[in-house]
């Protein structure tokens, strides 16, 4: 007589992986550590370059001075407005030549991510909680789904913290608030269409992870690889004078990367040694 | 039933062959003392039982479904190598993300349950990765239980255990075999402590299941044997070697005759040619002493 299990249908076993993550995720002191730097260091760079716009340094073998140059305002920070070329150019950190603006922005923040990403995930191969978790999971999408949703809700929370810490950041140094080109409509679709953008990138970084396993660095290099080549969109996908069309747009690619990616990861992970 | 049916199962790490075609059969609610050298396949083979590695070829089906099977999988309790554990959460922690990994609802009266088992209650505030190799050990084993497994796989559990530590182990092992009807496979180098628990054995022997056998079957096919000192070890030794077709010096400096039912027919062979015995006793090779002897004639 063949014995009776109980039925451990997708909802359930899902259940208990995002229960499982959501714990982690909430007592590593690494999240909010992260999220406090994501707070802190808009308000760092708005005061820090404020205090330096319009300073000359002079080369003192060619004697060619450079200005550095600082935001005009608070939403610089944040992105810029589709259609401004040099602005967009900065943002993207393409032809930005020596502005402090063109780097320190939100964008890189898709960077730290990866760094998120990939501790979370080595962390379970190199405790030997994988094995834990596989030895009960036969199906490695539960995995893989609820990391994909766990890390995109870190990773959302590190947008809205940066986003929140620019407005502090720009009360705090005196920089405009001046909306030139887009409305405040416009700037919530954009933040929006980033929190929703972490979707993209989140798959691609889990991906390198598990193809790395307990290798953090590894994980790591492989990220900021791939993720290099996709850093140019940002810009364009998430203006300023973003609308509902940018938003659905970045929803698109993250249910997109989100399913193939995970597809792949999934693979990955059936047909490699998980210890 | 059988918990575990493995058939021709093999495992390829690229040219290297971990498994070459071994069966297994293991019936429900036993203790399985599987046994093998080092880089024989016993860890390769519970990795494949756990999922955590995928077989080159074969089938392995628990409790009668396939291995993959979500429903069969969440019954399973696992301790390879050493506890997946987070180092700096503590041992309570690591057994509430354990507890939520299988879904448990109102999982403290449960895990208070089964650290009481292992002796760890008093140890569940303590940060993971202060605890001692056998209390990691017993941790594992305490996380192992969690959500009342139907089947067990612990590979060197009782590693770094003390002696306490051993008996307690036992106790839990023969608890949940005997009364709840959880069936264990068990690894370990320590026969010994093997010995005492196991309903079943497996040897495996470069891939292979060299021979399966229960504990009964084992008891029958472990030789007896007389163990003797005498006054003149040398002569003794040459005497009945030349006698009986198997006679070994122990380490205890004992000559060991095998294969004989009386000590009176050893003693009178010795004084019917002057040898005096100085003390004799008989005794049966345990599993230690069948392992190595079947180790021995797999050589040959």
């Amino acid at each position: 007589m063949e014995k009776k299990f109980e039925r451990n249908t997708f909802g359930k076993r899902l259940g208990s992986m995002l229960k499982v993550d959501f714990r982690r995720m909430f007592t590593m002191p690494l999240v909010y550590i992260i999220v406090a730097a994501c707070l802190v260091i808009p308000v760092v760079i708005l005061i820090m370059t404020t205090m330096m716009d319009g300073t000359v340094s002079v080369d003192p073998q060619t004697g060619a001075e450079t200005v550095v140059e600082g935001f005009d305002n608070v939403w610089q920070i944040i992105g810029s407005v589709s259609g401004g070329s040099s602005e967009s150019a900065d943002a993207s950190g393409m032809g930005a030549g020596m502005s402090l603006t063109s780097m320190a922005n939100i964008n890189m923040l898709y960077f730290g991510i990866a760094a998120l990403v990939c501790i979370f995930v080595a962390e379970d191969f190199r405790s030997g909680y994988a094995k834990n978790l596989f030895t009960i999971r036969a199906k490695k999408s539960d995995y893989v789904i609820s990391k994909t949703i766990v890390c995109s809700f870190g990773a959302a929370l590190m947008i809205l913290a940066f986003f929140i810490g620019s407005l502090l950041g720009g009360a705090i140094s005196g920089l405009s608030f001046e909306m030139v080109g887009f409305g405040v409509g416009n700037l919530i679709m954009s933040v929006l269409a980033k929190v929703i953008l972490v979707s993209v990138f989140v798959p691609i970084y889990l991906i390198m992870s598990v193809v790395a396993k307990q290798k953090l660095w590894l994980s790591l290099v492989l990220s900021f690889m791939v993720g290099m080549f996709l850093f140019m969109m940002i810009p364009m996908l998430t203006p300023l004078n973003a609308t509902i069309m940018n938003v659905l747009l970045c929803l698109a690619g993250g249910v997109l990367f989100g399913a193939g990616l995970g597809a792949i990861s999934n693979i990955v992970l059936k047909k490699t040694s998980l210890v | 039933m059988n918990a575990i049916e493995i058939k021709n199962l093999t495992k390829n790490f690229g040219p290297k062959q971990a498994l070459a075609g071994l069966n297994m059969t293991v019936p429900a609610g036993a203790i399985y003392g599987f046994i093998g050298e080092n880089g024989s396949g016993k860890s390769t083979t519970e990795k494949i039982i756990c999922g955590l590695i995928h077989e080159s070829g074969g089938s392995v089906r628990l409790f009668g479904r396939d291995y993959t099977d979500a429903d069969v999988r969440a019954k399973i309790g696992v301790l390879i190598e050493a506890p997946g554990c987070f180092p700096n959460y503590s041992v309570w922690n690591n057994m509430k993300l354990q507890a939520a990994n299988l879904g448990m609802k109102n999982a403290e009266p449960e895990i208070v349950k089964v650290l009481k088992m292992v002796r760890m209650e008093g140890a569940a505030s303590n940060k993971y990765k202060n605890c001692s190799l056998g209390m990691k050990q017993r941790i594992g084993i305490a996380m192992a239980l969690l959500g009342n497994p139907d089947l067990l796989v612990l590979d060197e559990p009782i590693n770094g255990l003390d002696a306490d530590g051993m008996r307690i182990m036992r106790e839990v092992l023969c608890d949940l075999a005997q009364n709840h009807g959880v069936t264990i496979v068990i690894s370990s180098h320590i026969l010994g402590e093997l010995e005492k628990i196991a309903t079943h054995y497996g040897i495996v022997r470069g891939g292979k299941m060299l021979c399966e056998m229960t504990a009964d079957e084992l008891e029958a096919s472990c030789r007896t044997y007389v163990a003797l000192k005498a006054k003149d070890m040398n002569r003794a030794k040459f005497i009945l070697g030349s006698r009986y077709s198997r006679v070994e010096e122990d380490e205890a400096g004992y000559i060991r005759v095998y294969d004989i039912t009386t000590p009176e027919e050893t003693v009178t062979c010795l004084y019917e040619n002057g040898i005096l015995v100085s003390e004799i006793k008989t005794d049966k090779i345990g599993l230690e002493e069948y392992y190595i002897d079947l180790m021995k004639e797999g050589r040959k």
